[in-house]
């Protein structure tokens, strides 16, 4: 597999040379592979939203480099206006950002100040459109006049009309209901599928995380504090508990149970995956039909 | 950073200047102005500077915020000064092309100079030691006869502190949104001033949009907390005059006593 | 008679709302709510459940139907500011609801609008800070506070009015992890300490679990309700409404649908450990 985006020992430091000095983001370093999706998880003030914002040149480390496609995107500061349509960047509360007299221009904002016109421009919006579920009869309408639900998703078809080799999406269900949260990640994991772009996810919710996710980043106080498969991340669930984050109750259950000497794998991190593996023990014990 | 201005904040405090009445520090920050701008010689100017120094050490409050507020007016006070010291009258001590520089040219950039800066950290001094509602309250209470004349004193008074309240979340909020257009590839750095201009429409209308919402939510949980106007409102923090106000008053009087001697007795004016 | 009394409340919006006419917000609905009572109401977005909420303090009349508080109608006009000091309304974005510029100041506003005298809104507003445990960040900017702690604050802003009831319309929805717990929480101890009435409208199940009484609704009607065990042992019904339950109770009803016996179905974490342990013995 190809490495797609580097970090090299990048640190950020707030307010330098000041008393409030602060390090944010703290000597990191890893490496993503073209195609993974990447779930982020911290306790909010554990310097992930700084270091997503460091991926498209939003903000200039202190230290360190970041290399795409193995190339400092600091290397020409001039150019860093390049970097963000290789780097899509989806806010939290990303409805915020639309301006546009109509949704159709909203979403063709960002692929045309990468210079793409004409047909070409046409195809980027209406499949950006497609994948985040908005109906073709949507694209002609102000995107004031949407709801709540279909603004987020204009929101995020907007950047996806870049058509960025990576995509990050800062907990882009934050204040959805349970089933626009659902839809809303099916249609991420489309998107992921059917592009075979690098997705990295920013979510509070583990839940989400654990479905989607092939690699999980947990950063905590400014470090880097795992980068591990999914599974071995939910395997230390006492871990994740230390740096402030919630795990799933499934996990909890399950994790108490192997405590107690029965014998269920560690790392259950779905509903399904309890059913699957109480399933037989139960009819060992004859206790089912 | 837009957020990092310190001009305008408020620093919770115990010292003498934030126990002040609001009042007393209102009518004394307006005082205080017209007589810095009717300083006509070194003597008075270093009567008021002094002043605002008494001042400035007696708020208690560390001069890295006051050199903060001075850090954003300083091209101002750069070419305000430029400009006085190239145009004076007089002999030129100094030429080349349109440029000359004369003695009255040097005093005039000094003066004005000091009293941009006294001007800053006076306002300073006033929103950094007085909270948003002590100075609007104070406001409301000094406009109050206008009421005879049907001005709606409360009205204005609430408008002014809701607007302080929300300056910080708006600064915020256009941060926020900026960074969002520029992942969308805004480009607000480069080109004329008129592409600039049209790149800040992005930013622009979300920030728009979004302080109308608010506004909206604002309304509806100010009604949720029983807002019916001012009629029959009181107010937690009662603002007295007391014994501190009297001797500010009085040592503002010499100062100003100061000022009129010498402008009277000094026998150079600029 | 109950302390709020919903009686066949009907209400459509009239104007335009986000491009679509909403008619028949709520649809229908009775309600009683006892002092005292936690209850959560949970459903989806555009269930009715917010509009429904702005029924309790006057914000919205009901078209037909009516909403008694405390023996009081709200659509009588000289009653609706009785009403508001009966019943608290807390709302989503917690940055929108604090109107001054210091957190003691902001908790005062709800007293000064009722007159109430100074010495007496310095003692409320120093109590209501202390119940939420903000008291230490009087003197702070409310911009400067984190979402639960801003939340927290509106909380106090409405304790200091001093009310029987207090009515919060998705409080956590725009929290943290951590700030969701902080404001849960506090809820939960100015319920029990105090027996402050409290509805709180959610779409977080682990939120809902916690109440005496929950309340579903969908489609401006209520679907159901009864205690949290009651609910939530309807898996059908919320999975068929696609409402989430759970996990626990998910994975107790699986396995019942297996043929595992099972009594009570568990919505804790201690409650499912304890049921699956036993099953296994």
């Amino acid at each position: 597999m190809s490495c797609v985006l580097e970090l090299k020992n990048i640190s950020f430091v707030y307010g330098k040379g000041t008393p409030f000095e602060k390090r944010a983001v703290d000597n990191v370093s890893f490496k993503i592979n073209k195609g993974e999706f990447i779930g982020v998880m911290g306790h909010t003030g554990s310097g992930k939203s700084t270091l997503m914002q460091m991926l498209n040149g939003l903000i200039r480390p202190s230290e360190g480099q970041v290399l795409l496609d193995g190339k400092d995107i600091w290397a020409e500061p001039k150019k860093i206006r390049s970097v963000r349509f290789k780097v899509g960047m989806v806010f939290q509360y990303p409805e915020y950002q639309l301006f546009e007299e109509t949704v159709y221009k909203d979403i063709a904002f960002g692929p045309q100040n990468k210079g793409l016109e004409g047909d070409e421009l046409d195809k980027a919006v209406r499949e950006a459109a497609d994948f985040t579920g908005l109906k073709p009869a949507l694209l002609e309408k102000s995107p004031f006049d949407l709801s709540g639900g279909e603004k987020r998703r204009a929101a995020i078809a907007g950047v996806i009309a870049m058509d960025p080799e990576i995509l990050v999406l800062d907990e882009p269900t934050a204040g959805l209901d349970p089933m626009g949260r659902e839809v809303l990640l099916s249609q991420i994991t489309r998107y992921h599928s059917e592009r075979r772009n690098t997705v990295l996810l920013v979510s509070h919710t583990m839940e989400d995380i654990a479905r989607v996710a092939d690699r999980i980043i947990v950063m905590n106080k400014g470090k880097l504090a795992m980068l591990e498969p999914t599974a071995e991340v939910f395997r230390r669930g006492d871990e994740l508990a230390r740096y402030g984050l919630k795990v799933p109750q499934i996990t909890k259950i399950m994790s108490e149970l192997r405590k107690k000497g029965i014998d269920v794998p560690e790392g259950v991190l779905t509903v399904d995956d309890a059913f699957r593996a109480l399933l037989p023990l139960l009819k060992k014990g004859g206790k089912l039909w | 950073m837009v957020r990092d201005v310190a001009f305008g904040q408020y620093f919770p405090g115990k010292s003498l200047v934030h126990r002040l009445d609001p009042r007393a520090k209102i009518l004394m920050f307006i005082a205080y102005i017209v007589i810095i701008f009717c300083t006509f010689n070194y003597a008075a100017l270093a009567i008021t500077s002094a002043f605002t120094a008494l001042f400035l050490i007696l708020s208690e409050i560390s001069p890295k915020f006051y050199f903060k507020s001075l850090k954003v007016i300083i091209f101002i006070v750069l070419f305000t000064s430029l400009l006085n010291l190239f145009y004076g009258s007089g002999d030129p001590i100094w030429q080349w092309w349109v440029f000359k520089i004369t003695y009255n040219g040097i005093h005039r950039a000094v003066f004005v100079t000091v009293r941009i800066i006294s001007l800053i950290l006076a306002s300073s001094c006033l929103t950094f030691t007085t909270s948003p509602t002590e100075l609007t309250d104070a406001i409301e209470r000094l406009m109050r006869p206008l009421k005879l004349i049907r001005f709606p004193v409360h009205e204005v008074a609430m408008m002014m502190s809701l607007a302080l309240r929300f300056v910080p979340t708006l600064l915020e909020e256009t941060d926020k949104i900026m960074q969002a257009q520029k992942a969308r590839g805004a480009d607000m750095e480069s080109g004329n001033l008129f592409k600039r201009v049209k790149a800040l429409i992005p930013v622009l209308i979300p920030l728009f949009v979004s302080a109308f919402r608010r506004a909206y939510d604002v309304a509806t949980a100010m009604e949720c907390r029983c807002y019916r106007g001012g009629a029959g409102r009181t107010r937690m923090k009662q603002i007295h005059m007391t014994r501190r106000d009297v001797i500010s008053f009085i040592v503002l009087a010499l100062v100003i006593g100061g000022v009129i001697l010498c402008n009277i007795f000094v026998n150079w004016s600029i | 008679m109950s302390f709020i009394s919903i009686r066949n409340v009907f209400f459509s919006y009239d104007e335009v709302e986000e491009g679509k006419v909403v008619q028949n917000a709520v649809d229908g609905v009775s309600l009683d709510i006892e002092s005292g009572e936690f209850v959560a109401v949970i459903g989806h977005n555009g269930c009715g459940k917010s509009t429904l909420a702005k029924h309790l303090n006057a914000m919205l009349l009901p078209d037909s139907g009516s909403v008694m508080i405390d023996g009081d109608d709200t659509s009588v006009e000289e009653k609706t500011f009785d009403i508001r000091e009966k019943v608290g309304l807390v709302l989503q974005n917690p940055d929108n609801q604090l109107v001054a510029g210091i957190v003691e100041e902001d908790v005062a506003f709800g007293p000064e609008n009722l007159g109430v005298e100074p010495a007496e809104i310095r003692r409320r507003v120093d109590k209501a800070l202390k119940a939420v445990d903000m008291y230490e960040y009087r003197g702070h900017a409310p911009h400067k506070l984190s979402g639960g702690q801003k939340q927290r604050v509106a909380i106090a802003g409405i304790l200091a009015i001093q009310p029987q009831c207090i009515v919060l319309d998705e409080p956590t929805a725009m929290l943290d992890p951590s700030g969701r717990e902080e404001v849960i929480s506090t809820l939960l101890k100015l319920n029990r300490e105090r027996k402050l009435t409290v509805v709180l409208i959610t779409h977080f199940m682990d939120e809902a679990v916690l109440a005496d009484r929950v309340v579903v609704m969908d489609g401006g009607k209520i679907l159901t309700q009864g205690t949290p065990q009651e609910v939530f042992s309807q898996v059908e019904l919320l999975k068929a409404h696609r409402l989430d339950v759970p996990q626990s109770a998910d994975l107790a009803y699986r396995l019942r649908g297996c043929g595992l016996k099972i009594d009570k179905i568990p919505l804790t974490q201690e409650e499912c450990v304890a049921m699956l342990e036993e099953a296994m013995r």
